[in-house]
């Protein structure tokens, strides 16, 4: 009986998830000939629906760039560049990409140099992942968890086996709490990209608040999302060179 | 040799002539003496005591005569109290030297006077001092209550003007007052002074706090002005400085010395000013320039750096703001650049002054050009304005248009064409999609599944693992966990035998061999009535009794002349069912 039932479920999700893919291509197809004919405006905002749809792909931020690019909006186009850049299929070509669109800017920031361990974060969270940094965890865990259990019947038994099980649980648990903090960080901090002309930084949420700095099209900036929500219509920023400040949602793309 | 001493004699003698040229020059400006003559109150009650000092300075003072002191009206001169102090000065490289000679009076008849001129000579050379003009009063006009009443210390807080625009500096002095009975040893400002709507700093005061002396309401107080602030109001309206706070230690001067009092007879006293309203006026408009936030006194400039540079070189244009005035407050100009020029990050930085009363410095702000083609370039002329509250209106300084050069590199030419050009090809094939879905660690099933998983493992098998290491070593434990087993095992063989009293045999070794395992009793030599007494122990009385008849019937079934297979299955069942509520009762 469920074997059956199995057998049937399985009939039902495969061809509807196959559907699912076919319809995003048709629609990448529909958008793709609309760039060839040179219609950018139209071409984005067909690349838009399929992204809405909750199905992605490196080509598809790679073309939405490169339509940004033809319409001379170099934020938003910097900002498909970098979502691109983080798929494998497209990483080479939308880095190659990201040199130009950044030569086009008339303003540069400055950037400070990140920290190691900020670093070492920003590795594993666009790498493999808070999930994929928790199931290394998990399995030193379930490791050390089979050890012990081999040890207690008697299955298993050599020199230095306790300092072994104890290191396994030790690391495991101190790599799952790592996984926790890198999904913190993930989810409190998103980076994203000014994609109007100029933008003003306030000192607090509100127009009349003290300006900060005026931060340009295709400065990079990180997003505090924690803060941001504690004042409806304003995120809290930092830019790259350190300094902290309030600026309205629609002038940045979050990556 | 004698020519050769003839020789270093010349030299001297031209050493000596330009040293005596060098004093000459310098005897010359010794001949520059000033004479002054001050009174210490200009405000004198009748009986009061004051002092008229004349002051000689000079670079070199060979021969004073001091003055002859006429009859004064309305003074009296104390002649055995004339005191006399010199101070000698060096300062860039030329000495200076002052005499001081103080003539002790009393104040006599009240009325308006005027203390006469004075003829001193010095050097061989007569000098006249200034005449002064004082007042004697009558001490009876002073209020007695009202002086009983006035504090004998306070302190204010005096802003040098209420009414400045938005910008301009207001000097704010700390000013002590007491009673001239008092003595301040030493004073603390409290930390943390708030000027809301000012930004403030603190002058620099090096010289010591000296006192001067004036009557406020009939009564004479000493006043030392503490500390000197520079506030700047940032924005226009009424504002108010909060009370400034100082701690003063203080001394009555009539308290009688004791070189054991170990400054007991100082008393610790909070004071504070009272609050302070401040009317800031808004600049006036300004038009056809841009308004560089400055209010003072300044000289701007602007220049450009280098002059020629190759293609993706920076140039720097500095622009210096110095002078006198809210130097910290002053904003970055924008200037026009060619759009064709990328802007980078501008630099700043001030030089803050604080002496004379009067803030003042440098303010650099520094921008950073890169031209990303080839070509001359122009920066346009710009006007920028401060505020010069002296003047009452706008000045403008013209900074003049800049010119700079770039040229390509010819080490770069190749390089930098090829960065700028974008070859990116769409992709039009076929994507490979991946559906988006972010979530938190902490709101994925799947990671909490996995959390709990190897725990409710570990739990198992350590459930497991105590299980078995107590049936290897608690016999009786052991016993009793196989004890069913085995008596169901022994129920088992009487099913399948067809002899009744073998049947019953097995009936009777099932249900013995159940309660000594469970009651962990020996299995060999113990009576029926033992075993029933030890289940009955247990707390099983009826069960006790059913089983003393069970195990009564298998011992006589020899002797039963009606024993059949049916009454021997259903005497298995029963020692089935009192297995089972044995079990459940031990």
């Amino acid at each position: 009986m469920m074997k059956f039932l199995s057998v049937c479920v399985l009939f039902f999700l495969i061809p509807l998830a196959v559907s699912a893919q076919q319809n995003e291509q048709l629609l990448f197809d529909q958008a793709n000939t609309l760039l060839e004919d040179g219609n950018y405006f139209d071409a984005i905002q067909a690349y838009k629906t399929i992204e809405q749809s909750g199905q992605i792909s490196g080509g598809l931020f790679l073309n939405m760039g490169i339509a940004a690019t033809q319409l001379d909006s170099m934020g938003l186009a910097k900002y498909y560049f970098l979502k691109a850049s983080r798929f494998v299929t497209t990483n080479e070509e939308a880095t190659k990409a990201l040199q130009y669109v950044s030569s086009q800017f008339s303003r540069q920031s400055a950037t400070l140099p990140k920290l190691p361990w900020d670093k070492a974060v920003d590795i594993m969270k666009d790498g493999i992942g808070a999930f994929g940094v928790f199931l290394i965890g998990f399995c030193l865990v379930v490791l050390s968890i089979l050890l012990l259990i081999a040890k207690w019947f008697r299955w298993l038994s050599f020199h230095r086996i306790n300092s072994i099980i104890a290191t396994f649980v030790v690391s495991g648990l101190l790599i799952l709490l790592l996984s926790f903090y890198v999904d913190y960080v993930d989810q409190r901090f998103s980076e994203a990209v000014i994609i109007v002309t100029e933008t003003q930084v306030m000192q607090q949420p509100g127009e009349s608040s003290d300006l900060v700095s005026l931060a340009y099209e295709g400065y990079s900036i990180v997003v505090d999302n924690r803060k941001s929500k504690t004042s409806e219509g304003w995120y809290y920023i930092r830019l790259g060179n350190g300094q902290f400040g309030w600026i309205q949602p629609e002038t940045v793309k979050i990556l | 040799m004698p020519l050769l001493m003839t020789k270093t004699g010349k030299k001297t003698l031209v050493l000596l002539f330009t040293l005596f040229t060098f004093l000459s020059s310098n005897m010359g400006f010794s001949q520059e003496a000033s004479v002054e003559a001050t009174l210490s109150e200009t405000n004198i009650f009748s009986g009061e005591s004051v002092q008229m000092n004349i002051k000689i300075s000079g670079q070199a003072l060979n021969s004073i005569e001091r003055p002859n002191i006429p009859n004064i009206d309305g003074l009296r001169w104390l002649s055995g109290n004339t005191s006399q102090s010199q101070n000698f000065t060096y300062v860039n490289g030329k000495p200076s030297i002052s005499y001081t000679y103080g003539y002790q009076f009393i104040a006599q008849t009240p009325g308006d006077y005027t203390f006469p001129s004075l003829r001193v000579s010095v050097n061989g050379e007569e000098f006249n001092t200034k005449e002064l003009k004082f007042k004697v009063l009558d001490p009876k006009t002073i209020d007695a209550g009202n002086a009983d009443r006035s504090p004998d210390i306070y302190v204010r807080l005096e802003p040098s003007t209420t009414e400045p625009v938005v910008g301009e500096q207001v000097t704010a002095d700390i000013v002590l007052y007491f009673k001239s009975e008092i003595e301040i040893p030493s004073y603390q400002a409290s930390p943390g002074w708030k000027a809301e709507g000012f930004w403030k700093e603190e002058l620099e005061n090096r010289k010591q706090t000296t006192t001067t002396s004036s009557i406020i309401g009939g009564v004479r107080y000493q006043r030392a002005r503490l500390l000197q602030y520079a506030i700047f109001p940032t924005k226009s309206g009424e504002l108010t400085l909060s009370p400034f706070e100082i701690t003063v230690q203080v001394r009555k001067k009539n308290r009688r010395r004791d070189i054991f009092s170990f400054g007991l007879g100082q008393e610790r006293m909070d004071l504070s000013t009272l609050p302070v309203t401040i009317n800031a006026k808004p600049l006036p408009e300004l038009q056809n320039s841009t308004f560089s936030g400055g209010v003072g006194s300044f000289e701007i400039t602007r220049s450009i750096k280098p002059e020629k540079a190759f293609v993706g070189e920076s140039i720097e244009i500095t622009t210096t703001i110095s002078g006198k005035g809210n130097i910290p407050l002053i904003v970055k100009p924008d200037f026009e650049y060619p759009e064709t020029l990328e802007l980078y990050n501008p630099q700043e930085s001030s030089t803050i002054t604080r002496s004379n009363r009067q803030i003042g410095g440098t303010k650099i702000f520094t921008d950073i050009l890169i031209a990303r083609n080839e070509g001359t370039f122009e920066i346009p002329e710009t006007r920028m304005a401060y505020y010069d509250p002296a003047r009452d209106r706008y000045s403008t300084a013209t900074l003049p248009a800049l010119y700079f050069e770039a040229e390509r590199d010819p080490r770069a030419t190749s390089l930098t064409t090829e960065e700028l050009r974008f070859d990116i090809t769409p992709i039009t094939g076929l994507a490979q999609w991946v559906s988006y879905n972010e979530m938190p660690l902490t709101s994925r099933k799947t990671v909490w599944v996995l959390m709990v998983l190897p725990l409710l493992v570990l739990g198992a098998s350590f459930g497991y693992k105590s299980y078995s290491d107590k049936m290897n070593t608690d016999t009786a434990f052991a016993r009793s966990q196989k004890a069913k087993e085995k008596a169901l095992d022994e129920l088992e063989k009487a099913t399948r035998q067809s002899d009744l009293k073998i049947g019953y045999y097995h009936i009777q070794k099932a249900v013995t061999q159940f309660i000594c395992d469970k009651l962990d009793l020996p299995q060999a030599g113990l009576s029926i009535d033992l075993l029933v007494q030890n289940l009955s122990d247990g707390g099983g009385g009826q069960l006790a009794k059913e089983v003393k008849l069970l195990l009564e019937k298998c011992e006589t079934i020899a002797y039963a002349p009606n024993a059949t297979q049916a009454g021997l299955e259903t005497d298995i069942q029963n020692a089935k069912d009192l297995i089972r509520s044995i079990g459940k009762l031990v």
